[in-house]
């Protein structure tokens, strides 16, 4: 069951569509799976509609509104008439094409399907630290860094803190951390203040957006810098 | 029974919010996207271009702070809603939401390409437009919004919840409630509008 879902004000900014794409795909891949999240979005856009398109001009009655739009020219900075003869030329486009083929990834030797929003995000060839593979989601967003992450089975991340966040989306089996366990489809966010040591036992894929790179919090985990790197 | 239920709490939400600030006539720009898809009506187009394009124009110049890019994400929504027209399905939301999303969906893709330098048009796969439908049939969604509603409504005086209930419930229209219940139209309607001033006010939904 899942538990952790994002905050009301991400859906509000994804719908608004101002957070980046990395951290849009992973409340889409969330709301996939959460019908709760999903009907939430619904709601929220329609209400983003409304507000967007009703403006002051509506004190004049519903009815009469369009007509008194059409009586006074509405002000462009540009030619109004060209662009809608410009647009009015075009064919109309042929029905949507769904592309369904299913993406996937193999992570030494496991094949993972990947959600559709990935469909058209290119991956970085899989890296390897003991149970931990990485294949870096290539999105070219600066700071923010995306990555398809695998822990095998027994295998866990240093304890560590994070500089800045850290979501993961669970795309396949479980983990747990001092704070609970996860399922497919839990939608986690954590940021400097929390700390935590993620081990999964039977082993899991996630999709990861990490804003600063990991602290590594255990004295002896301090030598394992590289994997700070690896992760972020 | 489920499914019904299920819908109507969406229905009455919706139908308060949209009542709340509904200055714009979805019937007409239904009207006018029918015309486009169905004969190219250029001049419903235009109807539907002084209607939208000014207010696209003055968010995205607000979200993009450049004139050139406002006036391209004009273009490029505007293009879309002529082209795209025919896929416009009016059982599946209102057309303000449809056009709002081809506009999110176009401005998302610019400032991706002015940020991040790639033309990769990634917001059709965030939102993709074919899945705009709404999910009423989902058993387990909000079950508590549900009785919440259901119990708001028993709250009502019997006339009102008769209404209510036969408009939301068994989706008749008001003709035919008015039939139904051997009444006037006009009390119908009044009724109705009566039962959602309250259910609004028992539901705490603000006039914001
Ligand atoms: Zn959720």
């Amino acid at each position: 069951m899942i538990n952790h879902h994002p905050k009301i004000e991400l859906l509000i900014q994804y719908v608004n569509g101002e957070l980046p794409a990395s951290i849009s795909a992973g409340i889409k891949i969330h709301a996939d799976l959460c019908p709760k999240c999903n009907n939430q979005i619904i709601e929220l856009t329609k209400h983003a509609a409304e507000t967007s398109f009703a403006q002051e001009d509506t004190l004049v009655g519903i009815g009469s509104e369009v007509l008194s739009l059409k009586g006074d020219e509405p002000e462009y900075n540009f030619d109004a008439q060209s662009m809608i003869n410009n647009i009015t030329d075009m064919p109309a486009e042929t029905e949507l094409k769904v592309d369904d083929t299913p993406v996937s990834i193999t992570l030494r030797g496991v094949e993972y399907e990947l959600p559709n929003v990935m469909k058209h995000m290119s991956l970085g060839k899989p890296a390897q630290i003991g149970k931990l593979s990485r294949s870096r989601i290539l999105l070219d967003e600066g700071h923010i860094h995306s990555s398809l992450l695998r822990i095998e089975a027994g295998g866990s991340i240093p304890e560590h803190t994070h500089n800045g966040y850290e979501i993961t989306l669970l795309l396949e089996g479980s983990f747990k951390d001092d704070m609970g366990e996860y399922v497919a489809g839990d939608f986690i966010v954590l940021d400097g203040k929390h700390q935590h040591q993620p081990m999964s036992e039977l082993g899991c894929l996630c999709y990861t957006v990490v804003s600063d790179s990991l602290h590594f919090t255990q004295g002896i985990n301090k030598l394992l810098n590289p994997i700070g790197s690896f992760i972020y | 029974m489920q499914v019904v239920q299920s819908s109507l709490s969406n229905k009455i939400t919706g139908h308060i919010i949209s009542s709340m600030h509904s200055p714009i006539e979805n019937t007409d720009i239904c009207l006018w996207l029918n015309a486009v898809a169905t004969s190219r009506d250029k001049s419903a187009f235009t109807q539907l271009f002084h209607f939208f394009a000014p207010k696209i124009l003055n968010i995205s110049k607000s979200k993009l702070s450049n004139k050139t890019l406002a006036n391209e994400v004009v273009q490029e929504t505007m293009s879309n809603v002529w082209k795209k027209a025919h896929l416009f399905d009016e059982s599946k939301g209102a057309p303000t939401t449809w056009i709002y999303t081809i506009m999110r969906n176009v401005t998302f893709d610019i400032l991706r390409k002015l940020q991040s330098n790639k033309e990769d048009n990634l917001s059709d796969d965030i939102w993709p437009m074919v899945e705009m439908a709404e999910v009423d049939d989902e058993p387990f969604s909000d079950h508590l919004e549900q009785k919440q509603i259901l119990s708001v409504i028993d709250k009502l005086p019997q006339n009102q919840q008769e209404v209510i209930k036969g408009f939301y419930f068994m989706e008749m229209s008001q003709e035919q409630l008015a039939q139904h219940l051997d009444l006037p139209v006009g009390t119908v309607k009044s009724r109705l509008r009566l039962a959602l001033i309250k259910l609004r006010g028992l539901l705490g939904v603000n006039n914001d």
